[in-house]
């Protein structure tokens, strides 16, 4: 199978594999306790904001007659959908995507979001961007935390002595909240790294201890950093050419036009973000031919740039050092509106590229029901902070134990890189498997797994992505398992039950609860 | 030390919505909203001006400091006649709209792109142009809170747009609750959160959802499986139900008989019962036809909540984005109470915040970062730059220059907004206003007042530039360059600045010279005002001082 490893299910009966094994993570012990500038490598953050429609850009076949219920008026037909095995298919225009995905540099995350989602864009951004979980508001980014933990005096005394370069650029005009720090944001906005003009400063003495002078300092500094951090932009930039031509008409590839020439220039920025805005796809997500419209214009910027940005790091013999990811701050609902769109939803694929990633699928298709409510959505396989977590540590070797106390104490290892990571894994687990009856139910549930001896996660959520209730959250000794659920006071409707074992092995099962 | 706090200030946690967290600690602000009582002079008048209305300058301040803060208020909220509407600037071939008059209520001719781009052209610089116009009110700063509260973008019909802002116009400081019912069926709004789709046989929610968590009484916490304590997921669906049946009229429309409005189809109107949530005490709403949507709105203002939501909004965009405690219990809590009490008339309460001890307090005085509008504004109105008036097309294409070239790299763009929520400066925390302010904007700023002060903007064969020699000869002492240096820093900084700074910056107005030079160059060109070299010798010094004061980060704040 070359260099193709697939984590894939065909269907809702297989176990997760890799390479035939269940696998679990077995963290290195780190001397890096966060993101450190030891390790060259880059990643490179694809906001999709709006909130991409998942089942649209990559349509589990499986589910296809389903969807075709609950959404015909935008769905693609068959014929002209990408397949690309494993029950699953892309867009009709992601072509370039398509490629990536053939050469083994692809992974997708099936279903990734979080219990309890909220489906306010703004709430549910900060969610994604601060790590935080659904009911607390964390006002520092998930990255920002990270490099805050090696460098809590940031911004004072930046740049300087062994880091002379940005820890994070945004493109564009705003910051990227993912670097909030508590006392500044650790990245630098710029939109062209050629045009770095240096600002004229104010002598002054030490400002008041007032919103004023407070104020006042957050300028000053923000004057100081542009100008310091300016020339050496400009200089790694000028250092490196493209070699692949990316379209003007693009505005995701010319945003990553310029990470290109920073990574290649020698720049030891840590992470770079870039936007591709409007996916809030509420009507014309089609136009008259559902092969056009907005959704189809956004997945073809999105495919082209990507495809030719991962093009260029190759030709520029950076593309090692280099790991590009999406994310978006929810899915959509599975039925679609009279208006050519939908509406605000869940859980969404998340989409890794680059030569390191785990290629293929990670986890199960999404199970649609034959018809869901009109609120119902893609039930979360994957929280969104396990992803975090597995790329801080695989990427960026941040131990395990600081990716619990920076992001989510409930971490939970997905082996989404697989050449290049840092950590090994343990295959001597069990396979995932998990047997709910009767279906649909009335009152009781009987639930019957296996696990090794390892942590066991089960609970069970409505169509809406709220979280009902934890059945299990501890670990449990190797061997069969069973238990009842008391769903009696449940109302009628679907239910997913989601088990969650060591390793990233995880599986949900929808279930229907009668009348 | 308590693990658990300091993993709490680490993440920056903190328990609702609605108390924001700032970066940095900063004393507190103990004054509420009890009037204010003590001296009215320059240093309030300017801060008042500052907050309250667009770039005053140094007469509008100072002659404001002379009336009194009563009258200054009265002069703030005084019922102006509305800014005449836009007209055509120059296209010859618009058959319904000669140039000069207004296009604002005529047809589009079928396949004449050309008459969308003059209107568009004619909108945009005329909101400039209005902005420029306006003396001392309080109105175009409302209505451009309310644009960033009642969001539209990127609606394609400058018509459409025309009526939105006059509408919001009309209600700067009116009744919130009425606005709010005029803002659900005005036709630009039924398109941008596509209440135009939302029909019986297929609820669209867009619109519901916004108006209960954007619009009127915001989100809170999520405190169980779809319910944020103000509403839930379900009423969200249940609005949308209510609010069926809208449609805008007469987009880009080439009939006459089509103008721009909105109409109720009965028949797409879901005529069911519909029923809230507890949040809403589990009201019935039976069908009412085309005034099921109002009464809805009446329901939803009957929660004190609402309130609350526009005193913060109002709030962050006049005082200061950080609401503690102390804020929420002093100022926020009692302006509620008389938005309450006054049926939601918005002047009571935002008076008795601009009146208020809290308001003049020292502490916030300056820690706003002006806004992009506020920004090129302290430019082109506190230093009184001139436009032209004889060319009508003239006028247009320079008011359009500064709509078009400096306001969107800046990130402020009339009728274009980044998102439903508005300018992140006013929501996103922590960090709020320094939103504005980035490695990007900054030398986009910079280069703005750099350009208005040295070369000026050409359209047309006009220029517009600030000038430096009329702004000289308006000070008490313009002789004395200590004087000078003081009196400019009042008009266009909102705190004193240091000795340092006040020697650095004469340094650029007299470089390695001793004070009585100024007086000697300054007395020579005022005694030979038309003697170009005497004058070139002292606007040169100017234009130098001017860039280096609007270079400094003091300029940025308000």
């Amino acid at each position: 199978m070359k260099r193709r490893k697939f984590i894939q299910t065909t269907g809702l009966s297989l176990p997760v594999l890799l390479n035939g094994f269940s696998v679990r993570a077995m963290p290195k012990s780190s001397i890096f306790s966060a993101i450190s500038g030891e390790n060259d490598r880059v990643l490179v953050l694809i906001q999709l904001n709006g909130g991409n429609d998942g089942l649209a850009m990559i349509t589990p076949l499986d589910q296809y007659d389903k969807l075709g219920n609950a959404r015909g008026n935008i769905l693609i037909p068959e014929s002209s959908l990408l397949d690309v095995g494993f029950n699953n298919a892309f867009h009709p225009t992601m072509t370039g995507l398509k490629s990536v995905f053939d050469d083994g540099k692809m992974s997708v995350v099936q279903s990734v979001g979080y219990p309890n989602q909220n489906r306010s864009h703004f709430r549910s951004s900060d969610i994604w961007t601060s790590g935080s979980p659904a009911d607390e508001v964390w006002t520092t980014g998930w990255l920002g935390r990270n490099f805050e933990k090696d460098h809590p005096a940031y911004p004072e005394g930046y740049p300087g002595g062994d880091y002379p370069d940005p820890f994070a650029i945004t493109i564009g005009s705003l910051v990227s909240e993912t670097c909030q720090g508590s006392i500044a944001n650790f990245s630098l906005a710029i939109n062209d790294p050629f045009n770095l003009n240096p600002l004229a400063d104010s002598a002054g003495s030490m400002p008041p201890n007032t919103p004023y002078g407070n104020e006042l300092t957050f300028l000053r500094e923000t004057i100081e950093q542009t100008n310091a951090y300016g020339e050496v932009i400009t200089a790694a930039a000028g250092n490196a050419a493209n070699m692949v031509s990316y379209p003007d008409d693009n505005r995701l590839a010319q945003q990553l036009k310029n990470v290109a020439l920073m990574i290649a220039g020698g720049l030891q920025t840590k992470v770079y973000i870039v936007n591709l805005g409007g996916f809030d796809t509420h009507a014309n997500q089609v136009a008259d031919s559902p092969l056009l419209g907005e959704h189809a214009s956004l997945l073809q910027t999105l495919s082209d740039a990507v495809s030719l940005f991962l093009e260029d790091l190759k030709l520029l013999g950076v593309d090692q050092r280099v790991l590009t990811m999406t994310f978006s701050e929810f899915g959509r609902r599975i039925r679609s509106n009279e208006s050519l769109g939908t509406d605000h939803g869940d859980a969404a694929p998340l989409m890794l590229f680059g030569p390191c990633v785990a290629p293929g699928f990670i986890g199960d298709n999404p199970e649609i029901p034959t018809n869901p409510d009109v609120q119902e959505a893609v039930a979360m396989q994957y929280d969104f902070r396990n992803v975090y977590g597995s790329v801080m540590m695989d990427w960026f070797d941040v131990a395990e134990e600081d990716v619990k106390s920076l992001l989510f104490s409930d971490f939970s290892h997905i082996p989404v890189i697989a050449g290049c990571s840092t950590v090994s894994t343990d295959e001597s687990l069990p396979e995932l498997d998990i047997r709910l009856s009767p279906n649909p139910f009335a009152g009781q549930v009987n639930i019957a797994f296996a696990s090794g001896n390892e942590h066991v996660r089960l609970s069970v959520f409505n169509g809406m992505g709220q979280e009902l209730a934890v059945l299990i959250n501890k670990k449990l000794p190797a061997g069969n398992h069973q238990l009842t659920y008391d769903g009696s006071g449940l109302a009628s409707g679907h239910y997913y039950f989601h088990l969650r074992l060591d390793g990233g092995r995880q599986k949900v099962k929808m279930m229907m609860k009668g009348r | 030390m308590d693990r658990r706090t300091t993993l709490a200030t680490f993440f920056g946690q903190k328990s609702t919505d609605q108390a924001a967290v700032t970066a940095t600690a900063k004393p507190p602000v103990m004054s509420g909203l009890s009037p204010y009582t003590g001296p009215f002079e320059y240093e309030q008048a300017a801060h008042l001006l500052r907050r309250a209305m667009f770039g005053p300058t140094y007469q509008q301040i100072r002659a404001s400091a002379d009336a009194g803060l009563d009258a200054t208020i009265d002069q703030l909220f005084a019922d102006n006649p509305l800014p005449p509407p836009p007209v055509n600037h120059y296209y010859q071939d618009d058959p319904n709209v000669p140039i000069g008059e207004p296009w604002i209520d005529a047809p589009y001719i079928q396949g004449v792109q050309a008459i969308a781009n003059y209107r568009n052209q004619s909108l945009a610089g005329w909101t400039i142009g209005t902005l420029l116009a306006e003396g001392v009110s309080l109105r175009e700063k409302m209505t451009l809170f309310w644009h960033n509260h009642y969001v539209i973008s990127d609606i394609n019909d400058p018509k459409f747009v025309y009526r939105y802002i006059t509408m919001l116009r009309q209600n700067a400081w009116g009744n919130f609750r009425e606005l709010t019912k005029m803002v659900t069926i005005d036709p630009a709004m039924l398109r941008y959160l596509n209440g135009r789709d939302n029909i019986a046989a297929a609820p669209n929610e867009n619109y519901a959802r916004e108006l209960l968590e954007l619009f009127t009484i915001g989100k809170g916490p999520a405190v169980g499986p779809g319910d944020y304590t103000n509403y839930t997921e379900d009423d969200v669906v249940q609005m949308a139900r209510v609010l069926t049946g809208w449609r805008d009229t007469g987009f880009n429309s080439a009939n006459p008989a089509n103008p721009v409005g909105a109409i109720f189809i009965n028949n797409r109107h879901d005529q069911e019962v519909k029923q809230l949530s507890h949040r809403f005490d589990n009201v019935v709403i039976t069908n009412m036809g085309n005034e099921e949507y109002a009464h809805l709105i009446d329901i939803i203002f009957s929660k004190d909540e609402c309130a609350r939501f526009i005193c913060r909004k109002l709030y962050r965009w006049f005082v200061y984005y950080l609401i503690d405690d102390q804020v929420e219990a002093d100022v926020i809590a009692p302006m509620s109470q008389i938005l309450i009490a006054n049926d939601y008339e918005i002047r009571p309460a935002l008076e008795a915040l601009l009146r208020s001890e809290h308001f003049f307090d020292m502490l916030n005085m300056g820690p706003m970062i002006k806004s992009p509008v506020d920004f090129i504004l302290s430019v082109l109105k506190t230093m009184e730059v001139d436009f032209p008036t004889a060319n009508l097309n003239q006028t247009y294409r320079l008011w359009l220059r500064f709509f078009r070239d400096a306001l969107p790299p800046m990130q402020q763009v009339y009728y274009a907004l980044p998102s439903v929520a508005g300018w992140k400066a006013y929501y996103q925390e922590p960090v709020f206003y320094r939103n504005w302010i980035s490695s990007a904007t900054l030398p986009i700023r910079m280069q703005f007042t750099t350009t208005m002060i040295m070369q000026g903007v050409t359209q047309l064969g006009a220029t517009v530039k600030v000038d430096v020699l009329k702004l000289v000869s308006q000070l008490d002492d313009p002789f004395d360059p200590n004087a000078l240096l003081d009196e400019f820093s009042k008009i266009f900084l909102p705190q004193p600045i240091t000795q340092g700074q006040k020697d650095a910056l004469k340094e650029v107005l007299i470089p390695g010279l001793p004070d009585f030079e100024w007086t000697v160059e300054y007395s020579d060109y005022v005694n030979n005002p038309n003697d170009p070299n005497l004058a070139a010798a002292v606007e040169t010094k100017l234009r130098n001082l001017f860039v280096a004061m609007t270079s400094m980060p003091e300029f940025y704040l308000s």
